[in-house]
């Protein structure tokens, strides 16, 4: 269901779970746009001389997955704070999913706040947060 | 009684929850916890009175601390003057506690000490059991850990099993919807931090975990 007033938003409504295109060509791509080109994040071999364990998805773009997902759900709501904690590396290649859930609701500001969690196919926690959004109130 | 041990709220410094949004998601998701423990890292917080929200919400809140030692970090469980009194006796923000210090001074003060997601690289006590050896008094370690990776939990409860050590269940959530995930059933009902400790004292209780249910 796409969100666009808070009438629509329910407390512990679940986003559609995003699955974000993590391969190495995708990412490559997002380093050449925002200028990030270090081969830890495009490159397994060099990633792994480093002591990583293989090419890190880059915070930044992990963060874009995660607004990326909010306007999927919710297109005309304005993203005011992504806030997120990297608990382990992300790796590029390999699968993950972000969910995300609806944990507040303040109706007089129109403000929601979701929970965020990327996790891999162990349904390990790599990165969680939460974000704050505004959704029109009608 | 099933109790989340383990859980932060927006008074830690990676904590982005608020109390009364994790005791919305218990009641509004239906789990199958009475209540959870803020064990905030490197302090204890003593200002915060959650009793109204517990009563209005049915549910045990009960307050602890995570503090940081050379063997990891260790969760303690006590009443508030038993923690004002090693407060006293130790810096609850100083990152490197001594392990046996903690231990020695939560039981000269009545409360209970014990070290979390031991699994854990870097913050795990078996990481550090190679150079510091098998460390004395301990007696209780987290053995389902909401936020453990790979095999962390099954070192935790290996090691347990090694040493005879009782395990507890937590969450570790520091987001609202990562609450009950992992938890500890005691065979009696517990409604505040002395009968936590009591409780915790007898031995009385096992480590579970909700996490496939939850995912």
């Amino acid at each position: 269901m796409t969100i666009n007033t808070l009438r629509d938003v329910q407390f512990g409504e679940e986003l559609p779970v995003f699955d974000p295109d993590t391969g190495i060509d995708n990412v490559r791509r997002f380093c050449t746009a925002a200028g990030w080109l270090g081969p830890r994040f495009t490159d397994h071999d060099a990633a792994r001389k480093e002591g990583l364990p293989g090419a890190l998805v880059p915070g930044i773009m992990s963060q874009g997955f995660l607004a990326a997902m909010i306007h999927r759900w919710a297109p005309t709501a304005n993203i005011t704070t992504i806030d997120t904690v990297f608990r382990a590396p992300v790796i590029v290649d390999q699968q993950y999913h972000i969910n995300g859930v609806v944990t507040d609701i303040d109706e007089e500001k129109g403000q929601v706040e979701i929970d965020l969690t990327v996790t891999n196919e162990a349904g390990e926690t790599r990165v969680f947060g939460t974000a704050t959004v505004l959704i029109p109130t009608a | 009684m099933i109790l989340d041990l383990h859980a932060h709220s927006i008074k830690s410094d990676d904590g982005r929850a608020k109390v009364q949004n994790y005791c919305q998601w218990i009641r509004t998701r239906n789990l199958p916890i009475d209540g959870f423990v803020l064990t905030e890292h490197r302090q204890f917080d003593f200002e915060s009175d959650y009793s109204a929200l517990a009563a209005d919400s049915g549910l045990v809140i009960l307050k602890g601390s995570e503090v940081e030692t050379e063997y990891g970090h260790v969760l303690v469980f006590g009443v508030a003057t038993a923690i004002r009194r090693m407060t006293e006796q130790l810096d609850f923000t100083n990152i490197r506690l001594a392990l046996t210090d903690v231990l020695a001074v939560a039981h000269a003060a009545g409360a209970v000490a014990v070290p979390c997601h031991p699994g854990r690289p870097r913050v795990g006590m078996a990481a550090h059991i190679g150079t510091y050896g098998i460390p004395q008094g301990v007696s209780i370690v987290e053995t389902y850990n909401g936020g453990s990776r790979d095999n962390e939990d099954a070192i935790a409860q290996a090691l347990a099993s090694e040493q005879g050590y009782r395990g507890i269940g937590g969450s570790d959530a520091h987001i609202v919807s990562h609450i009950g995930r992992c938890a500890t059933r005691f065979s009696v009902d517990i409604h505040n931090e002395a009968e936590l400790v009591e409780a915790l004292k007898a031995g009385d209780f096992e480590a579970i975990t909700f996490r496939e249910q939850a995912a």
